[in-house]
């Protein structure tokens, strides 16, 4: 199988970037046969996978120069781009200086993207926030219980998990913050114990949780956070 | 066998790795370092990011260099990557940001941590670096001294050839083979010992890979990188052509891969210039059809492997893939099966797999 043609590198220009957020691809449309990412019920179960389990469910390609490669280029692209098949999400990474670590890098981005773009339903009546959000929520808020530990900030893996879960809970409300605050202090607590803006600025400290947040706000018609 | 690498040890490793350097290294006195006569030839020296930060640069002047370099990248990039295929001005531009890193002890792009900067390397001779990049179109990895390869920082330097990201897989060929990790294997033509460090990784009580080359150079690089991962019980380095240094092992392999030099003659002359004019042909000319190495290995292969035993080449891609997989299961069917093409990241049918009978 021959690897299809990448985007195009020239485009890349920060030489230092974070390391969650650059160089992802979204399709404009995803893959047509996959099914649909709106409220999937296996959906959340992507971030679950090991590295292999979530590595199986992708093609990987490199970026392919003409000719032969191997011993005649000094560097071929080491690369890598990912393509979930579920989803047709795509993730890439070009600035690690091995293929090995770019294939690493792809897949921890491929995670960040799995947790911003596919949604699962939530009841809200039954509504339980589970440990992943409980452990991103701010340090101080009481919400979140002795047994949950240090907050997890936007650096540590397990950041996604919590994103998502968050995500799930302010798509089900449309998008607006207080709500969300309100059911995660009320249901916890019994009483409104996350403020707004304790909550918005968890929102603001991630450029793409921040991104996704003020999308739907704006489809909704609302303000986007700032 | 002596090593030439004048190493300091005052070095970002490990302490493990540091400590094992002290034992295997004559260690020159650092004061040398500071005296007024010329720099030792590049090849001396060790790769950049093992060197003391023993200079400094104000951020400013960093920013400085970067801006040119970039210039210079961004002006040179497009007529080099038309002329022979050499890199791009993204390329040249990531290498920039991995030059700075090597060169520097923190992460440069922090802001507010002090105007001071350390670095491993005078910043003229930065500069003088990055000039000899573009326009004497020298290898990244020989000026920095090291490529990342796996999740390994691989020593290398001019004489040997730099390790090519598609020979990665190699590694993960063999930790498919059942029972690997006890295994007796070799690695001929290791280079940099690059595929024999990270065999070497992966073994177990009982296993062992004999790395073998015939250029001293490449030795002795191969050396340097296994004694930095620690890895003197379990790889023994031996020069010779091919088999020849493993007589005493003759049927008694577990395993036996290679990356033997297969660009046809008649291509070296064209090759990009980082490749053609600055690694060593040993390395990469393989003969008229490029396959002369290879055929020689295909036809050693069965004795030196025990019943069971595995092999993995890799080679010039698609047409040499598939003579070399007819041969192991046509001409030599005998003693092979289970041949197979396995395709690298970029779909090129890059390596030929197969396993004693
Ligand atoms: C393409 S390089 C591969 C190096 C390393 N294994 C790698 O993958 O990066 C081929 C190696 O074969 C070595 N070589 C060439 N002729 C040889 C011979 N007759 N016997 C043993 N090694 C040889 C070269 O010195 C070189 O290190």
């Amino acid at each position: 199988m021959m690897a299809r043609p990448l985007l195009r590198w020239a485009s890349f220009t920060s030489l230092h970037t974070s390391s969650r957020l650059p160089f992802v691809l979204l399709p404009r449309t995803l893959n047509p046969r996959a099914p649909s990412l709106a409220f999937s019920a296996a959906a959340s179960n992507y971030l679950h996978l090991s590295d292999d389990q979530l590595m199986a469910q992708c093609d990987m390609d490199t970026y392919k120069a003409s000719g032969p490669g191997g011993q005649h280029r000094n560097k071929r692209e080491s690369a890598v781009r990912l393509s979930h098949r579920p989803t047709g999400i795509v993730a890439q990474a070009v600035e690690e200086r091995s293929q090995h670590k770019n294939r690493a890098m792809a897949l921890t981005r491929l995670r960040t993207l799995l947790a911003l773009k596919v949604r699962k339903a939530i009841d809200l009546d039954g509504y339980a926030p589970p440990s992943e959000l409980l452990q991103i929520l701010p340090a101080k808020s009481t919400i979140r219980g002795k047994d949950v530990g240090p907050q997890i900030g936007p650096n540590n893996p397990k950041f996604a998990l919590g994103m998502q879960a968050l995500l799930d809970l302010i798509f089900a409300v449309e998008g607006s913050v207080s709500e969300t605050a309100k059911i995660l202090g009320y249901i916890v607590y019994g009483s409104f114990l996350l403020s707004t803006g304790a909550l918005s600025r968890l929102i603001l400290s991630d450029d793409s949780l921040r991104v996704t947040v003020n999308e739907l706000r704006t489809s909704k018609g609302m303000r986007p956070l700032r | 066998m002596t090593l030439r690498f004048p190493f300091t040890v005052r070095s970002p490793l490990p302490p493990v790795f540091a400590s094992s350097l002290h034992r295997c290294l004559s260690i020159p006195s650092p004061s040398s370092s500071s005296s007024p006569t010329p720099l030792p030839s590049s090849d001396r020296r060790p790769p950049l990011f093992l060197r003391p930060p023993t200079f400094a640069a104000s951020r400013s002047d960093l920013h400085d260099f970067r801006r040119w370099a970039e210039s210079l990248a961004l002006a040179a990039g497009p007529r080099i990557s038309a002329s022979d295929g050499g890199p791009d001005a993204a390329l040249l531009r990531r290498e920039i940001a991995w030059l700075v890193e090597d060169a520097t002890v923190a992460a440069a792009s922090e802001s507010g941590v002090g105007e001071e900067l350390r670095l491993r390397v005078e910043l003229e001779e930065l500069y003088r670096l990055w000039r000899a990049r573009i326009e004497e179109r020298r290898p990244f990895q020989y000026i920095v001294g090291c490529e990342h390869w796996r999740d390994l920082v691989l020593v290398v330097k001019e004489g040997v050839l730099i390790p090519r990201p598609e020979t990665e897989m190699v590694v993960d060929l063999v930790a498919e083979v059942e029972g690997f990790e006890k295994g007796l294997w070799a690695d001929l033509g290791t280079g940099s010992g690059a595929i024999a460090v990270g065999i070497g990784r992966m073994l177990q009580e009982g296993g062992r890979v004999f790395a073998t080359d015939l250029s001293p150079v490449a030795l002795e690089v191969a050396r340097l990188n296994v004694e930095r991962y620690e890895l003197k019980d379990k790889i023994e380095l031996r020069r010779g052509s091919w088999f020849e240094p493993l007589r005493d092992v003759e049927g008694k392999l577990t395993g036996l891969v290679s990356n033997p030099p297969y660009i046809p003659s008649s291509h070296v002359p064209g090759l990009q210039a980082e490749v053609g004019q600055h690694e060593p042909k040993l390395a990469l000319d393989g003969g008229e059809e490029g396959m002369d190495h290879l055929l020689h290995l295909c036809e050693g292969s069965a004795s030196a492997l025990k019943s069971g035993g595995f092999f993995a080449f890799e080679t010039n891609g698609d047409e040499q893939s598939e003579f070399i997989a007819d041969l192991m299961s046509i001409k030599f069917g005998n003693f092979f099966h289970n041949i197979k093409l396995i395709p690298d990241f970029a779909g090129i049918q890059r390596f030929v797999t197969g396993f004693r009978r």
